[in-house]
């Protein structure tokens, strides 16, 4: 046999595995490079004018302040709403529900999580856009609109259906990371507190929740990050007005995120400053993210080492 | 007197805890219904495999998106698996615990964390941009890029769990590690591999924003895949959006058909794996 | 008698803490040679220098020389060096993605020195040496992970023996199997030093008595005693030894 093709061979495939994984590391920097590169002609017309309040394309405005706080006030939001569905649902999965109805829910999180972005999209715009406007916002407009956040007119696509869409898409993220955390509590800490005659509520109160209390923060932590970038959906439901929230505050104003202004508007750009501004929010966008999903990683490599400890 | 109201609190947090649930699962189960209810009037042959009819007239289908998302997720596939399973061995057999492994690991999880609009952003500046002209290969360099994170880990996981006995084996018979690698290891892990695979297939095939602004849309049969293109995504999304009732009747359809395939494939790798790793 | 594999003050470390200390030690050719010891002894680092297998821990380190036939094998390709000194684990480990025949031959294949038209007769040739051709040879085409412990040890041991190794090296290779298969292993080590130099860990000393020509007893990292099987339990020179072949400590 050949000692030589061997050798050969094996450094090879060292350099071939080695060498696509520098690939992929090449990609990612790309990413920030190219974004910076064709935001620079925004970035250079006018540094700040990415944070300033008006976007008008006509007149060559290009403000992303609505779009940037749209895109924090709807993810802020759904978390809100997400976080006592996922740890409603979770502790029920855990605690309460029978092996069969466990072995549904399981289903039902798995297909939520795979169910496509512009699906929840078209549903949100069809389905419950005229249910939200029609039971939700009017009534509310009616009787406390004179509140700045409640007032109206109801126009079903809204801040607030954005939300609430982008509510159920993050719903699985935190639900499946909490379902494992929960169901990993030491069984003698339960057994200690259900040996004192403490209900099953009692134990998740007092043992279960607070033990994996780091862990469902990171979930909910990594579903914001997720919020943040979800497109196709909210693009779908929130209007894209750049109204909120500088003419009207309300939660039942038509909005914009950073997403919804990116897709709705980049295909049909022309005007160089505008595909540049564009540009320049996503690059935006991507270091909010990347922060926001970097803050999980930490808290999650800290459970993990203190998992190892112990 | 104090033990009653225990009770009745325990009743009512199970009460708090199923209505919970229950707004987590109805949305789900509205959804799919919707689908199916609104989806199913508009399913037929001709749906399937004709082009749309001309803006205006009704009938017509969807036959060039289907094709269209068959290409594009076909070409990303060839860019994303091949790169995801081999940064999945330099991670678990080369780099596992070196510096280098570590910041590369670092680096593929990042990646699964940036939104799918700014991946299509980057093939937008790099290719669209560039050439001036809107493009398949933007969208195929763009979801292959978002299959990448999802392979590498499948494959750095399946492949972490080979028991090292086999390794030592193959190094102790003087196999060069490339062979224990491939021919042992990975041929071990092979089943994770193949279900990372299908299901990052079966996520890009989802995936609508990455495709708006790069290979745009197409009313006719794909010529090039350096030409815009159609897609089942993009369909859905221009249709749903244009308020022409026979257009949101074929995004219905369209929604339909693409929630099946990509349950199909969850589901097929879900009972697969079960199968193949229940007996051991 | 020829002496086939040498070591000089052979010492080796996991990071700072060392395990191995100043071994010397000759091994004979065509001999079985049996290394006992405490748990803890440096007995299994010590045979994975032999092959060059301890380097690939982290933060391990050897010193000290290892010759084969004068060679020394830190100088060799260390591939080259595992091919002529083959080892069998003290679990079975045949691949459980190949048939028990592909597990035979698997050095020889994806060492990439397949010369396809005697493999066939390679894989009988083998099996029948280790007295498991009659038992299998129905369904050579089934996995070698459905065969029962004992079995498996054997096909492991095929494995080893199918490169025609010089030196077989075996690390407690009956501890995870029942008598009935550990004599049917220790039959087979007797016959195999016709043709190979066999060093064998084990902790169980009566095995060592039953098949090896010599003994060694390493202790602490140290080689404390070595000399003829008959005149090492017979007389040992070391009170330690003495200590440890009647059983007075674990």
């Amino acid at each position: 046999m050949n000692k030589k093709s061997i050798f050969f061979k094996d450094s090879a495939f060292k350099y071939l595995v080695g060498g696509a994984s520098m690939v992929v590391v090449g990609f990612f920097a790309m990413i920030f490079v190219m974004l910076a590169i064709r935001s620079y002609p925004s970035i250079v017309n006018d540094p700040l004018m990415v944070f300033g309040s008006t976007w008008d394309v006509n007149s060559g405005i290009f403000g992303g302040l609505p779009a940037i706080m749209g895109t924090l006030a709807s993810s802020a939001i759904a978390v809100a709403f997400a976080i006592p569905i996922s740890l409603g649902m979770s502790v029920f999965f855990t605690e309460y529900a029978p092996r069969r109805v466990r072995a549904a829910l399981s289903v039902v999180i798995d297909i939520m999580a795979t169910i496509p972005s512009v699906i929840f999209g078209i549903w949100g715009l069809w389905i419950i856009a005229p249910l939200v406007k029609n039971y939700v916002q009017e009534p509310i407009i009616g009787s406390i609109g004179f509140i700045p956040l409640f007032s109206g007119p109801a126009y079903g696509l809204s801040l607030f259906l954005a939300s609430l869409v982008l509510t159920f898409m993050i719903v699985p993220i935190i639900s499946s990371l909490t379902i494992s955390l929960l169901s990993s509590t030491p069984a003698e800490l339960r057994e200690a507190m259900i040996s004192l005659g403490a209900t099953r509520w009692e134990v998740v109160r007092h043992v279960a929740l607070p033990f994996s209390k780091l862990g469902i923060f990171a979930a909910i932590i990594l579903a914001l990050g997720r919020a943040l970038g979800e497109t196709m959906a909210v693009t779908m439901v929130i209007g894209n007005s750049f109204m909120w929230p500088f003419s009207s505050v309300s939660l039942f104003s038509p909005a914009s995120t950073i997403t919804s202004k990116i897709a709705s508007e980049l295909y049909e750009a022309v005007d160089m400053l505008h595909v540049s501004s564009l540009i320049e929010l996503g690059l935006i966008l991507l270091v909010i993210t990347l922060t926001v999903n970097f803050s999980a990683r930490l808290i999650i490599t800290r459970i993990s080492r203190r998992g190892a400890t112990q | 007197m104090r033990l009653i109201s225990r009770r009745s609190k325990e009743k009512l947090i199970i009460a708090a805890l199923v209505a919970l649930t229950g707004a987590a699962v109805i949305p789900l189960l509205w959804i799919v219904a919707s689908i199916v209810w609104n989806g199913v009037s508009v399913m037929s042959i001709e749906f399937l495999t004709s082009l749309p009819a001309p803006f205006g007239s009704t009938g017509g289908g969807i036959g060039n998106a289907i094709v269209g998302t068959l290409i594009i997720n076909l070409f990303a596939s060839g860019l994303g698996i091949p790169l995801g399973i081999l940064t999945g061995i330099y991670l678990s057999e080369y780099a596992y615990d070196s510096k280098m492994g570590s910041a590369v690991r670092t680096v593929v999880e990042s990646l699964s964390g940036v939104p799918s609009i700014v991946i299509g952003l980057f093939a937008f500046t790099l290719i669209v941009l560039t050439f001036r002209h809107y493009t398949g290969i933007a969208a195929t360099l763009a979801l292959g890029i978002m299959m990448i994170p999802l392979v590498a880990k499948a494959t750095e996981e399946s492949m972490r769990v080979v028991s090292n006995d086999l390794r030592e084996a193959g190094m102790a018979l003087g196999i060069p590690k490339y062979n224990i690698t491939t021919r042992i290891v990975l041929s071990m892990a092979k089943g994770g591999v193949i279900s990372g695979a299908l299901l990052a297939f079966a996520r890009i095939s989802g995936e609508t924003a990455p495709l708006l602004f790069t290979a745009l849309f197409s009313f006719y049969w794909p010529t090039g895949i350096n030409q815009p293109i159609a897609t089942l995504q993009v369909l859905i999304y221009n249709y749903a959006i244009s308020g022409f009732a026979d257009w949101v009747a074929k995004a219905w359809g369209a929604s339909l058909l693409l929630v099946l395939v990509v349950i199909a494939i969850n589901v097929a790798v879900r009972t697969l794996g079960r199968k193949k790793y229940g007996g051991a | 008698m020829a002496t086939k594999l040498v070591t000089e003050k052979l010492s080796a470390w996991f990071g700072k803490k060392q395990v191995l200390k100043d071994v010397s030690i000759a091994f004979e050719e065509r001999q079985v040679t049996a290394l006992v010891g405490p748990s803890g002894c440096g007995k299994s680092t010590f045979i994975r220098c032999l092959n060059r297998m301890h380097e690939l821990n982290p933060g391990a380190r050897v010193d000290g020389k290892v010759f084969l036939d004068g060679l020394d094998i830190y100088g060799m390709d260390p591939m080259e060096v595992r091919r002529k000194i083959g080892m069998v684990f003290q679990k079975p480990n045949p691949f459980p993605n190949m048939s028990i025949s592909d597990n035979v031959v698997a050095g020889i294949r994806l060492s990439g020195d397949a010369r396809k038209s005697d493999l066939d007769e390679i894989v009988e040739r083998t099996l029948k040496s280790v007295g498991l051709y009659d038992e299998v040879k129905e369904d050579l085409k089934r996995s070698g992970a459905s065969l029962s412990g004992g079995q498996q040890q054997r096909l492991c041991i095929a494995r080893a023996l199918a490169m025609q190794p010089e030196v077989i090296l075996m690390d407690e290779p009956t501890s995870s199997l029942d008598p009935a298969s550990t004599s049917r292993i220790e039959e087979l080590i007797r016959k195999l030093k016709s043709e190979i130099t066999v060093i064998i860990i084990t902790h169980n000393v009566g095995q060592a008595a039953r098949i090896s020509d010599k003994t060694a007893f390493l202790y602490l990292g140290e080689l404390i005693e070595y000399n003829d099987t008959k005149a090492f339990f017979e007389s040992p020179k070391s009170p330690i030894t003495e200590r440890y072949i009647t059983g007075r400590f674990g």
